[in-house]
């Protein structure tokens, strides 16, 4: 049979009868959504009569779920597209029961552009649904497990890259947020003192909220356990306070997650979320896992530091050691340079040091040095450098001082070691004796400049000659 | 961690900020609703043109908004929302502006002019509701259960297809509504799916009804017959709460009076911004 002909003797009664009974539910509703005309399909989908559903509103034969999609996206798309395809919906059915379907609708317009009429073809999809809805279920479940994984991958990353305590405290903020979808966050860290201070930038809430007794901040760190408040509205008794405080901030809910090394509390990790929520085990267990991990990285990073204080302090006197003082000359002298401003060194060496140690003993010996270190350091502006240079020596660095001033702060330092010591019997005098290295960078090639290594030397033998002269003077020499 | 706040010409990038109008007139602010983006004031927005100076955007997420900007901490609730409605605000260098909210952008309207009232001289909610969950231990009805909401993010996921694809236009043959010639061409209603699923969570579990009577600005509460979504009841709530606010019912049914009876719409605002000499 050529295309375009058709059998002779084919059965369709008529136009009618394929409206009807066709394979799909139909029906067609008026600009205000009301069924004007259904098909026999539709009503059998449904279990209905045609009275049931002619002049009725068609959103109201659907679930309530279906109705919210229905009126926010449905309609809009309709009436800007005049076309919606394929789209799931949830009808009720005449018994109540929930019959899934799938709809397709077009607009029919007048002249004028208005809509006149719309057609909805609608498909039963109850077979595919369930099915469709597990599929839905798996996926989510498979996403949300595939995003737990990813977040901790990638915090763990994240974290690796830090060598601060402050990058740190900022990642895991940052990865607790966008794990948990909070608003904002805050890590409090314990200082020496056992008070908690705030990392930079961490929501100042998260402070007033440690002072307040009973917070979910002030428990999580008190009791080493996560705490949270998920809804600031159910504050609860004596919780007020909190409730209106998270909810001045714009926040509906909190959590605190302790930061724990060895049972002890270092931290606390804080999200504010911007909406109530049910707080559950799983979002507890995300920040865990990312505080903990976040624990493990800075435990390295204070060990570094610690590490690398010990490499360039000296352990008695806390001074810095001999390395971190030609460091820090280098970098003086650089300064000095490029600025064009003087800067000196000072080398001072104790007199009646070797008779405390021979004969009160080495314990007496280091106090003594502990006591000159800390007067040194007490009368040390802020960019200068105190060091121990060994034995009974020491080193001051002045940055950006003239000879005047320089001198004024040598004669500081050496009337200061002379002052009585508490811990020294009758007959035992500490004094030093200083030789104080200027340097002023003039417009020479750089090969002319002093090295750390040459000032020193000019200073220590500016402070013998000082030590031949009187003990406990000053020798000024020029770099 | 503070979200920090984006320069004026990011703000207009950010949220598709489209002016129009006299630029003399009055600022006049339209934002859109759950579910699509700001092609619903299409044909309200011509009425105003020639007096006033038309104020359209996407919230982040919807429509032409830069999806790059989307913070699910930040948008976990109204309140982000909120914080780019005064930014845009603050972009257009205006003192105030007369507010038009539809849906969940009444209540994000609400939000933002209770923490800055200066910047409304007027607030036009259209089918607003301060919770769509009933509350039992209040006797509050919003019109729905957790369930219920449950199930639109269901029928979110099992549509997520339609959403972020351009929609294919159908030619209407329209000549005598040229403004219906624009639909043709953008994608609009595109909501990128994952964020159309949190901002179906925030809007529809929201309870701002706190937040109600933080409003002093004066505030004309537009009901619709009808309205599923924000029923009648919901609309006398908020007129109750909000002190000194104007209720009126239209006639227009369902819950986008702006698409299905523009021109009852734009009466009614018209009339009310007339009275205030707006």
């Amino acid at each position: 049979m050529p295309a375009g002909e058709i059998p002779p003797h084919y059965w369709e009664p008529s136009l009618h009868d394929l409206y009807e009974h066709a394979p799909v539910g139909q029906a067609s509703v008026d600009p205000g959504d009301v069924v004007v005309k259904v098909n026999a399909t539709l009503l059998g989908l449904l279990g209905a009569t045609e009275e049931q559903l002619l002049g009725t509103v068609f959103r109201d034969h659907l679930t309530p779920g279906s109705v919210l999609f229905y009126d926010t996206r449905f309609q809009p798309v309709l009436s800007l597209g005049g076309v919606v395809n394929e789209v799931s919906l949830t009808m009720r059915g005449a018994n109540g029961q929930d019959v899934p379907v799938l709809v397709n609708a077009r607009s029919v317009h007048d002249e004028a552009g208005g809509v006149r009429v719309v057609r909805l073809a609608i498909f039963d999809s109850t077979s595919r649904h369930g099915y469709e809805r597990e599929l839905l279920h798996a996926r989510r479940a498979a996403e949300s497990s595939e995003t737990l994984v990813r977040v901790l991958q990638d915090a763990s990353m994240a974290f690796g890259a830090c060598s601060t305590e402050d990058d740190l405290a900022v990642t895991l903020m940052e990865s607790a947020r966008r794990a948990v979808s909070g608003a904002a966050a805050a890590v409090l860290i314990l200082d020496e003192h056992k008070k908690l201070q705030p990392a930079e930038g961490s929501h100042p809430l998260a402070m007033e909220l440690a002072r307040l007794v009973g917070s979910p901040v002030e428990r999580a760190v008190e009791q080493l356990a996560p705490a949270s408040l998920g809804n600031a509205r159910d504050a609860g008794v004596g919780g007020a306070e909190i409730g209106e405080a998270l909810l001045a901030a714009r926040f509906e809910a909190v959590t605190a997650v302790p930061l724990a090394s060895d049972s002890e509390a270092i931290g606390v990790l804080v999200t504010f979320f911007g909406r109530a929520r049910s707080i559950g085990p799983e979002l507890i267990g995300l920040e865990q896992a990312l505080a903990s991990q976040a624990v493990q990285v800075l435990t390295r990073i204070r060990l570094q530091v610690q590490l690398r204080h010990l490499a360039l302090h000296d352990g008695l006197t806390g001074l810095a050691n001999r390395i971190l003082l030609v460091h820090n000359l280098n970098a003086a002298l650089e300064m000095s340079h490029s600025a064009r401003s003087s800067m000196a060194v000072v080398f001072l060496d104790l007199d009646g040091f070797k008779p405390v140690n021979d004969t009160l003993g080495h314990t007496a010996g280091d106090a003594v040095l502990s006591e000159v270190a800390a007067r040194l350091v007490g009368l040390s502006r802020p960019d200068d450098l105190v060091a121990r240079f060994g034995g009974d020596e020491f080193a001051v660095v002045f940055r950006d001082t003239d000879e005047s001033d320089a001198r004024a702060l040598a004669d500081d330092l050496v009337a200061a070691v002379a002052e009585p010591m508490e811990s020294l019997p009758e007959g035992f005098r500490i004094t030093g004796s200083a030789g104080l290295a200027l340097y002023t960078p003039a417009a020479g090639p750089l090969s002319d400049q002093p090295t750390a290594a040459s000032l020193l030397a000019l200073a220590d033998s500016a402070m013998y000659r000082s030590k031949q002269v009187e003990r406990g003077s000053i020798t000024v020499v020029r770099a | 961690m503070i979200v920090s706040s984006d320069s004026p010409t990011e703000v207009v990038r950010r949220n598709n900020v489209t002016i129009l109008g006299n630029p003399t007139g009055r600022t006049i602010v339209f934002a859109h609703g759950f579910g699509c983006s700001q092609a619903t004031w299409r044909r309200v927005t011509p009425a105003f043109l020639e007096d006033y100076r038309v104020v359209l955007f996407d919230h982040v997420g919807a429509g032409d908004s830069d999806l790059s900007a989307y913070d699910p901490g930040k948008y976990d609730s109204l309140h982000g929302y909120a914080d780019d409605l005064l930014e845009i605000i603050e972009a257009l260098a205006v003192p105030d502006v007369v507010y038009v909210g539809h849906s969940v952008s009444a209540m994000i309207g609400v939000l933002a002019a209770g923490r800055q009232p200066d910047r409304f001289s007027s607030l036009v909610l259209v089918g607003p509701s301060a919770r769509y969950v009933n509350d039992d231990d209040s006797g509050y009805v919003g019109g729905f259960e957790q369930h219920d909401i449950d199930d639109l993010l269901d029928a979110l996921d099992s549509n997520y297809l339609g959403w972020s694809s351009v929609m294919a236009p159908v030619i209407m043959g329209n000549a005598e509504r040229p403004e219906l010639g624009d639909d043709l061409t953008a994608s609009f209603c595109s909501i990128d799916p994952f964020i159309a699923s949190q901002f179906a969570r925030v809007t529809f579990l929201s309870d701002n009804r706190a937040d109600l009577a933080k409003v002093v600005t004066p505030t004309l509460i537009l009901q619709n017959q009808d309205d599923a979504i924000a029923p009648e009841s919901v609309g006398r709530f908020v007129r109750d709460s909000i002190p000194g606010s104007e209720y009126v019912v239209m006639d227009a049914r369902g819950h986008i009076p702006n698409l299905s009876e523009p021109g009852e719409l734009v009466s009614e605002i018209s009339k009310y911004l007339a009275k205030r000499q707006e």
